[in-house]
């Protein structure tokens, strides 16, 4: 009897060894994090949840606040400027909340940015007279890029490209693709979309690369950066809901190093940046995980003595439970 | 049930790791081998970063071999003076490896370089397993009994100076074998995450020849002492053990190994090594497949060792 259990307990064993095998055929790549984690942060809200949000609040804003006397036809295309003898627009933004702790069951936040327009002459929320794209960027960090090369059969790690700086974070929310309302030039100077985000080269040590390939390592990187939801972008994200209020959601990943979060909103019109805003939101390891990570680096000695007797208690309080049944 | 992996920096499912260190411990439990060399494989295979994977893999060790090294003594089992001895070389290859893991780690070679010690070592030690194990069931099937001790032999271990006396093993021999081995192993513990008992018993037996009964408690007795040592060392030098990891491990591999253990003891030992030959050979293929297979994303960000 005992030896039929023994086999069953031994084919458990083995079918459970097997996942990890399945598991890490799906994760060939080393540097691929866990299924999981992309899983829990793949929450980006649906249009449909924002229009949802959205509807009930028009009804009762738009009829409350008539329309300007500005001769604007409510299009969704975007119009010619009018001269208005009204102040200029200015935009001012804030973010939800304005630390934001990351915790033992942390799997992903949102933000949500929202700001206002002054002077808005926009005559209704749909009416698309504004652009607004809002960058929200982590702390920048040095970045090493990595190819990997054939090297007698086997594939080897070669270092391809240093950045000195890149965001460790960076998230582009829009009220519509960023092409379309801003130029090369000005999505260049305001790092709007993956291949404008502020990328600076290490100081190269040899050879200097082509304009080509370094543009095809900003783009490894905004790609591996995306893979893991640390580069996000919504070209439709920023959504009005009103004549000057407008909000976005913006998506925290588990894996976004903690620090300063730095929030750009841009106003446009008619690709002509109107108005600027920056807010900040910091981000911080708080409860027991902050508590080991920063016992794990700034005492590194007693964290590994403490890990070991964590060992030490762990295995002595199996074998006293066990004890009875075992021997 | 997802929690936050503070040194591996990723989120995970509790579970996963709850199941692996479960799994591996039955494993460990019933083979009587530590599981380090399964262990850090798998952890690799589902995300955690290869040097984080190694670091706490060396902390699990502490945990599951501890109850053994206990019953052991109990038993009278262990050469404390040889343990020592080992011990020492340990120790001496541990500082060293883990050196060579926090420069491969700055590199950005040490996922390939641990690759290449997995597919060897588990390419090595499964298939002399398996030609052994598969030799040893022909032979019960004989039905002729197989002794490994062969008392009376020398070799050239015995013509080394330094010699110490060790009475419980009832050997006069050269300190230097000893601490040669210890050393390997310490090294293959700092960079592999092993608790390297697959290389010590068989070099104890063979190399050293100590009484088989004193070979796996003194091995254990050592293993418990050098992964705590490296376990220390790798959390100072490369601040990559995770306790949050560890702990799921450690709680799903010491029950697990309750359940392997009683197991175990139902199976003959010919079977069950010619078992944990296949289980070896399997996770050093998939290793080796790693390293050959054309990978999707030739571009990979430099693991940067985050904190501060």
């Amino acid at each position: 009897m005992t030896k039929s259990l023994t086999l069953v307990l031994l084919l458990a064993a083995a079918l459970a060894v097997v996942p990890g095998f399945a598991l890490g055929g799906a994760v060939a790549r080393p540097d691929a994090q866990s299924p999981t984690v992309t899983q829990s942060t793949r929450l980006a809200p649906s249009p449909i949840e924002i229009a949802t949000i959205k509807r009930p609040r028009l009804r009762e804003t738009a009829p409350a606040e008539p329309p300007k006397p500005v001769d604007v036809p409510p299009s969704l295309t975007p119009v010619e400027p009018v001269p208005s003898p009204l102040a200029p627009e200015s935009v001012e933004a804030d973010v939800s909340m304005r630390s934001i702790a990351v915790t033992s069951g942390y799997a992903g936040a949102e933000i949500v940015v929202f700001g206002t327009i002054e002077n808005s002459r926009q005559p209704s929320a749909e009416s698309g007279f504004y652009d607004v794209a809002i960058v929200v960027e982590g702390v920048t960090e040095r970045q090493d890029l990595r190819q990997k090369q054939r090297v007698g059969g086997l594939w080897v790690n070669r270092p391809a490209f240093a950045f000195a700086s890149v965001p460790s974070y960076y998230a582009l929310a829009s009220t519509r693709p960023v092409e379309e309302f801003a130029e090369a030039g000005v999505r260049d100077a305001l790092g709007l979309g993956f291949d404008h985000i502020a990328m600076t080269p290490a100081v190269a040590k040899s050879a200097r690369p082509s304009s080509v390939e370094l543009a095809e390592f900003r783009q490894a990187i905004a790609r591996l950066k995306s893979n893991q939801s640390l580069y996000l972008r919504d070209d439709y994200g920023v959504v009005f809901s009103g004549r000057s209020l407008f909000r976005a959601a913006v998506q925290l990943p588990a894996t976004i190093p903690v620090g300063m979060l730095t929030a750009r909103v841009y106003l446009f019109q008619n690709g002509v940046l109107l108005s600027q805003y920056q807010s900040r939101v910091t981000l911080t390891r708080e409860g027991l995980e902050r508590w080991l990570h920063d016992f794990a680096f700034d005492k590194p000695l007693l964290y590994g003595l403490f890990v070991v007797a964590l060992a030490v208690a762990a295995g002595l309080t199996a074998s006293a439970i066990f004890r009875p049944r075992a021997m | 049930m997802h929690v936050y992996l503070p040194i591996a920096e990723m989120s995970a499912n509790a579970l996963l790791f709850l199941g692996m260190g479960a799994a591996v411990g039955f494993l460990s439990g019933m083979f009587g081998v530590g599981g380090g060399f399964l262990m850090t494989p798998l952890l690799i295979f589902s995300g955690v970063p290869a040097a984080v994977a190694v670091g706490t893999g060396t902390a699990q060790i502490v945990a599951s071999s501890i109850t053994g090294a206990i019953a052991q003594y109990r038993r009278n089992n262990v050469d404390l003076p040889l343990g020592l001895v080992l011990l020492c070389g340990g120790i001496f290859g541990a500082v060293i490896g883990v050196q060579l893991v926090r420069i491969l780690r700055e590199l950005g070679q040490f996922e390939l370089f641990l690759s290449l010690c997995y597919v060897l070592l588990l390419g090595v030690i499964g298939s002399l397993m398996m030609i052994e194990s598969v030799r040893a069931i022909r032979r019960s099937q004989l039905g002729g009994e197989a002794s490994t001790r062969r008392p009376g032999q020398h070799s050239w271990v015995h013509g080394l100076p330094f010699k110490m006396r060790f009475p419980r093993s009832k050997l006069y021999i050269s300190a230097v074998p000893p601490l040669l081995i210890g050393a390997f192993v310490g090294f293959l513990t700092a960079i592999m995450g092993v608790g390297g008992g697959f290389i010590m018993v068989p070099a104890m037996i063979y190399l050293l020849r100590v009484p088989t009964n004193i070979v796996i408690g003194t091995s254990l007795f050592q293993i418990v002492f050098l992964s705590a040592v490296t376990a220390v060392l790798h959390s100072t030098l490369n601040s990559s053990v995770d306790a949050v990891l560890g702990a799921l491990l450690m709680v799903g591999g010491v029950v697990g190994a309750q359940f392997g253990t009683s197991a175990g003891a139902e199976l003959k030992s010919e079977q069950l090594r010619f078992l944990l030959a296949a289980i070896v050979l399997l996770v050093g293929l998939r290793m080796g497949w790693s390293l050959v297979a054309t990978p999707t994303e030739l571009y990979s960000l430099g693991n940067t060792i985050r904190g501060r």
